[in-house]
C-alpha cells in the first residue's frame, strides 16, 4: 500500500494539454512529486538523472515515441524495474498489444477520468493510500 | 480560473500550434517534398486535437477529427497514396478542423452539411471497411509485466550499498558470513570492506560473540529483492542495511549486459538502435553523431563505438536546435517596460544636452560617458522593442486558406507564394495588418488574375501566382502583394473615375496617377459587386488602415505582366518619425510618413479665398494652406506665408493640403506618449512626446487639421474625432 505522495512520477506527452490534465488527475490523487517531459528522449533524459518510479507516457510523440521510450527503459538496468503506463489516443489493440510484448504495466486510454487513473495506478501499484 | 478552464484554454492554443502544423505539413506535401516525418506530424496534430478535445468532451470536433486522422493514418501506413486530389480534400479538411476548433472555443456555428460532404469525402479515401476504431471491450485481458515488490519506491539506482552485521546467533545456527558474501558477488561486482572497529582487545574477546560488519558496495543490475533474498535464511540474526546507490546522469556506464534477455528483439521498432539512444541521451550535453551501427550489431558495441567521434561523420547529422525556452510575460508589463525605457531615453536625452550646455568638451570624460551611455539606451530600446516583436507567420498563414476559398468561388486556379514570414514587426502591427492583407489578396485574385482561359491566350500558365513577401528595409517593413494578372486597365479606371466625378473627363494623368486613382474613396472596378471582393470595403479602406499604422501603400502595375502593392510600414508604434516644427514659439512634432514635400512660399502662389482661406499653387493645382497656428488656436491673425514654411502633406483618402508652420527644426524619432492617458483628447493633436531638452512637443493629427480648417463639415470632423477616441 504505498502513499501517493512517496511515488515520483514522470508525464511524458507532447501535447501541454494532455501533460495537465495527468498531473492535475495525479494532484487529485494525492501525487505530490510530478515532472513531466515534452518527448521520449527528453524523458529518458529526466529518468537517468532523478529517481522517478512511476512513468506515464504518450503513445505518439516526435523524436522518440512511447514504445521507444519503453524499451529504453526496459533496456537499461538502473531504470528497467520503473514502472510503466502507456497512455493511448485511440482503442488500438495492436498497440497495446505490442507494449505488452515490451514490458508495460498498463495502459490508459485518452480521455480519461480521474477514476480510470487511479485504477490503472493501483493495478500496478496496489491500493493507494 | 479553475485549473480545468485554464487547462481548457491551453488546449485551444495548441489546437492553433497543431492547426498550423497540420497546414504547413499538408502544403509541404501538396509540394510534394514531404518525408514520412511530415506525415507523421499531420497525423500527430490531428491526433492531438482529437485526444485533447475527448478530455473536453467537445464531441463534434472529436467525431471530425477522428474522420480526418483515420485517412491520414491510412496515408501515414502508406495504403493511402498522396495524390493531388487527396492532398486538396485534407486541405479542405483541414479548414473544416480549423472551423470545429473555433466553434468549439466561441460557440459560433458550424456548417454542418459542409461538414458531412468533408467527412464523406474523407471515408471515401479509405480505409476499405470504413471506420476500424474498435471498442476497448472487446480486446480481451492483456498480461501485464507485473511490478517487483520493491520497486514502487525505488529510484533509478546504479547498484547497492549493502551493510552486514552478524549477530552471534547467526554463527550459532552455524551460517557463515563469507558465504553470504560470496553469494552477494554472484549477484554482480562487489567491493567488500571490513568494518572491524567493534573488535575489542584480545583479553576482553569472547570467542562466542559477534564483532566485524562488512559494507559491501554491489554494482549491476540486481534489484533490492534479489539483494535481500541473500540474507533470506539468516534474517533475524543480522543487521542489514540495503540502500541504493543513485546513477547518476553523467555517468555513461551501460552496463556490459546491456542486451537484456526479457526483452524481445524478435520485433526490430523501426531503426531504433536503444544502446545508441541511451548513450546520446546521457551524453546529452555534448551533440552526437549517432554513428551507423548494423542493426544486428550488440547494444553494448554501438555504445563503445560512440564513445569516440565517428570519423566518418564530420559535420554529425542536423540535429534541429531544441525549442527556445520561451516564458509567458503579460502584455501590460512588457508595454510598461517599453513606457520606461522610452523615459530613459528622453532622460538620457536631456542630460547630453544639459552637459553640452554646460560647455564639456567633446572629447571629455564626461561627454565619452554619455556617448556610451546613448549607445547603450538605444541598444536597450531595441531590445525591449523586440519584446513586442513577433513574425508576420502569424497573419501570413492565415492566407493560404483565404486563398483556396478565393480560388474555389471564383474557378481560377492560384498558388499562394509566401517568403520572409520569420520578418518581425511589433504584435500590434500584425494584428491590425490582418485585414488590409486579407483584402488585397481577395483583390489580387478576383481583379488581378485573368480567367485561366484568358491566361492561356496569352501564353501564360493558366494557374495565376499570388505573391506575399516581407522584409525589413530600412528600419521599416515592406510587404509586397503581388499577382501576375492582367494588370490594371488603366482605360476603365480612367472612364469609371470619370464616371464617377472623381476626376475631369479630360484629365491628363500619367500612368502612375491612374493607378493610384484606385485607393480614392468610393471607387471599386467590379461592374457586379462580387461575394468576394465587394464586401463594402474599397482600397481606400486599405489605404485608411495602412495609414492609421503610419504606413504607406503603393502600386506598380504592368499591363500583362501584374500588379504590386507595396506597403511600409514602422515597426513599432511607440516611436515615430517626426518632423520637428515651430508655430508661434512652440515646438510641434509631424508625422514624416504623412508629409509628401516642403516649400517656401512665394508670395505669388499663396491666394486669398476670402476670410483666412488661402490656396497655395503648386505645379499647376491649387492646395488649401492651413495656417497650423490658427487651426491650434495659438494665433488669431494668420501668419505672412512668405515668412513660414510649407508642409505638403497627404491625409486620409488622399486629400492634400499644406500645412504653414514658421520653420522647420529638424528631423527625429519620437517617443509617443499618449495625451488622452495623461490628460485628454484634444483636437488637432495624435499624441505627445518630450524632446530632448525636457519640453513636451505636441504631435499633430494631421487628418483632423485638414478636415476641421477645410471647414468641410466641422460637426463631421467633430463626430469623427469622438470615434477615434
Amino acid at each position: 500500500m504505498p502513499a501517493a505522495a512517496t511515488i515520483t512520477c514522470l508525464v511524458v506527452d507532447d501535447q501541454q494539454t494532455i501533460r495537465s490534465l495527468v498531473r492535475s488527475g495525479l494532484q487529485e490523487l494525492g501525487f505530490k512529486a510530478i515532472h513531466e517531459a515534452v518527448d521520449g528522449e527528453e524523458g529518458l533524459r529526466q529518468m537517468l538523472s532523478r529517481p522517478i518510479s512511476l512513468v506515464i507516457s504518450d503513445f505518439n510523440m516526435p523524436k522518440l515515441d512511447g514504445l521507444g521510450l519503453l524499451r529504453a527503459v526496459r533496456a537499461h538496468p538502473p531504470i528497467q524495474k520503473t514502472a510503466f503506463i502507456m497512455l493511448t489516443g485511440r482503442a488500438d489493440k495492436d498497440l497495446v498489444q505490442r507494449a505488452v510484448q515490451f514490458g508495460v504495466n498498463n495502459y490508459l486510454v485518452k480521455p480519461f477520468t480521474v477514476a480510470t487513473l487511479k485504477e490503472k495506478i493501483e493495478a500496478v501499484f496496489g491500493i493507494l493510500q | 480560473m479553475d485549473p480545468l478552464a485554464a487547462i481548457r484554454e491551453t488546449f485551444f492554443q495548441e489546437c492553433e500550434e497543431q492547426l498550423a502544423e497540420l497546414e504547413s505539413g499538408l502544403l509541404a506535401m501538396e509540394a510534394g517534398d514531404a518525408d514520412s516525418e511530415t506525415i507523421n506530424a499531420v497525423f500527430r496534430a490531428v491526433h492531438s486535437i482529437k485526444g485533447g478535445a475527448g478530455a473536453f468532451s467537445l464531441e463534434a470536433l472529436v467525431r471530425f477529427a477522428h474522420v480526418f486522422e483515420t485517412s491520414l493514418d491510412e496515408m501515414r501506413s502508406g495504403r493511402l497514396a498522396s495524390s493531388d486530389g487527396v492532398v486538396k480534400t485534407l486541405l479542405r479538411a483541414a479548414d473544416v478542423l480549423a472551423d470545429h476548433v473555433r466553434a468549439a472555443h466561441d460557440g459560433s456555428s458550424i456548417d454542418e452539411a459542409h461538414t458531412a460532404e468533408l467527412a464523406e469525402e474523407l471515408k471515401a479515401l479509405g480505409p476499405e471497411g470504413g471506420d476500424t476504431s474498435e471498442s476497448e471491450e472487446d480486446w480481451g485481458d492483456f498480461s501485464f509485466q507485473p511490478l517487483s515488490a520493491a520497486a514502487p519506491a525505488a529510484p533509478a539506482t546504479a547498484g547497492w550499498r549493502v551493510r552486514f552485521k552478524p549477530r552471534a546467533d547467526l554463527y550459532a545456527k552455524a551460517n557463515e558470513a563469507a558465504l553470504l558474501l560470496r553469494e552477494l558477488g554472484r549477484l554482480g561486482e562487489t567491493e567488500v570492506a571490513l568494518d572491524d572497529s567493534g573488535l575489542p582487545d584480545l583479553a576482553d574477546l569472547d570467542p562466542e560473540a559477534a564483532y566485524l560488519a562488512w559494507t559491501v558496495t554491489l554494482t549491476g543490475d540486481a534489484d533490492e529483492t534479489a539483494v535481500r533474498e541473500v540474507f533470506e535464511f539468516v534474517d533475524g540474526d543480522c543487521e542489514l542495511e540495503v540502500e541504493p546507490i543513485v546513477a547518476d546522469g553523467g555517468s555513461a556506464g551501460a552496463p556490459a549486459d546491456l542486451g537484456e534477455p526479457e526483452i524481445p528483439t524478435t520485433e526490430p521498432d523501426g531503426n531504433l538502435d536503444i544502446g545508441v539512444l541511451l548513450a546520446r541521451v546521457q551524453a546529452a550535453a555534448a551533440p552526437q553523431a549517432p554513428p551507423e551501427v548494423p542493426s544486428g550489431a550488440p547494444a553494448p558495441a554501438a555504445a563503445a563505438t560512440l564513445a569516440e567521434p565517428s570519423p566518418q561523420d564530420g559535420q554529425g547529422p542536423s540535429r534541429k536546435p531544441e525549442a527556445g525556452a520561451t516564458i509567458r510575460v503579460d502584455l501590460e508589463r512588457v508595454d510598461r517596460l517599453i513606457d520606461l525605457v522610452g523615459e530613459l531615453v528622453i532622460n538620457q536625452a536631456m542630460l547630453s544636452q544639459r552637459v553640452m550646455e554646460a560647455g564639456f568638451a567633446r572629447a571629455s570624460g564626461v561627454a565619452m560617458g554619455l556617448d556610451e551611455l546613448e549607445q547603450l539606451t538605444r541598444e536597450i530600446q531595441d531590445s525591449v522593442m523586440a519584446i513586442r516583436a513577433q513574425p508576420v507567420k502569424s497573419v501570413f498563414q492565415r492566407m493560404p486558406r483565404l486563398v483556396r476559398e478565393v480560388a474555389a468561388m471564383t474557378g481560377k486556379p492560384v498558388r499562394l507564394v509566401t517568403e520572409g514570414e520569420g520578418t518581425e514587426v511589433d504584435k500590434t502591427v500584425i494584428e491590425r495588418l490582418a485585414d488590409p492583407l486579407t483584402h488585397m489578396i481577395r483583390n489580387a485574385i478576383d481583379h488581378g488574375l485573368e480567367s485561366p482561359e484568358k491566361r492561356e491566350a496569352a501564353g501564360k500558365p493558366a494557374e495565376g501566382v499570388v505573391r506575399l513577401t516581407a522584409a525589413h528595409r530600412s528600419g521599416r517593413i515592406v510587404i509586397e502583394v503581388a499577382d501576375d494578372g492582367g494588370g490594371i486597365n488603366r482605360e476603365r479606371v480612367k472612364s469609371i473615375a470619370a464616371e464617377r466625378g472623381l476626376i475631369a473627363a479630360d484629365a491628363a494623368l500619367s500612368d502612375e496617377e491612374i493607378d493610384n486613382l484606385i485607393f480614392m474613396p468610393g471607387f471599386s472596378t467590379a461592374s457586379t459587386v462580387s461575394d468576394i471582393s465587394g464586401r463594402g470595403v474599397g482600397m481606400d479602406v486599405v489605404k485608411r488602415s495602412i495609414q492609421a499604422l503610419g504606413g504607406r501603400i503603393a502600386i506598380a502595375s504592368r499591363p500583362g505582366k501584374g500588379s504590386t502593392f507595396t506597403m511600409s510600414l514602422p515597426l513599432t508604434l511607440a516611436v515615430l518619425d517626426g518632423m520637428v516644427v515651430s508655430v508661434q514659439g512652440q515646438t510641434l512634432v509631424a508625422p514624416i510618413t504623412a508629409i509628401v514635400e516642403t516649400l517656401l512660399p512665394k508670395a505669388g502662389d499663396v491666394h486669398s479665398l476670402g476670410g483666412h482661406a488661402r490656396v497655395i499653387a503648386i505645379r499647376d493645382s491649387y492646395t488649401p494652406l492651413i495656417d497650423v497656428g490658427m487651426a491650434l488656436g495659438y494665433r488669431t491673425t494668420p501668419l505672412d506665408a512668405t515668412q513660414g514654411v510649407a508642409l505638403l502633406i497627404e491625409g486620409e483618402g488622399g486629400a492634400r493640403a499644406a500645412l504653414l508652420v514658421d520653420a522647420i527644426q529638424g528631423q527625429r524619432q519620437v517617443v509617443i506618449k499618449s495625451l488622452e492617458a495623461n490628460y485628454r483628447q484634444v483636437p488637432g493633436v495624435a499624441a505627445a512626446t518630450i524632446l530632448g531638452d525636457g519640453r513636451v512637443a505636441l504631435i499633430l493629427d494631421i487628418d483632423t487639421i485638414v478636415a476641421v480648417s477645410r471647414g468641410a463639415d466641422s460637426l463631421r470632423a467633430e463626430k469623427r474625432l469622438a470615434a477615434t477616441g
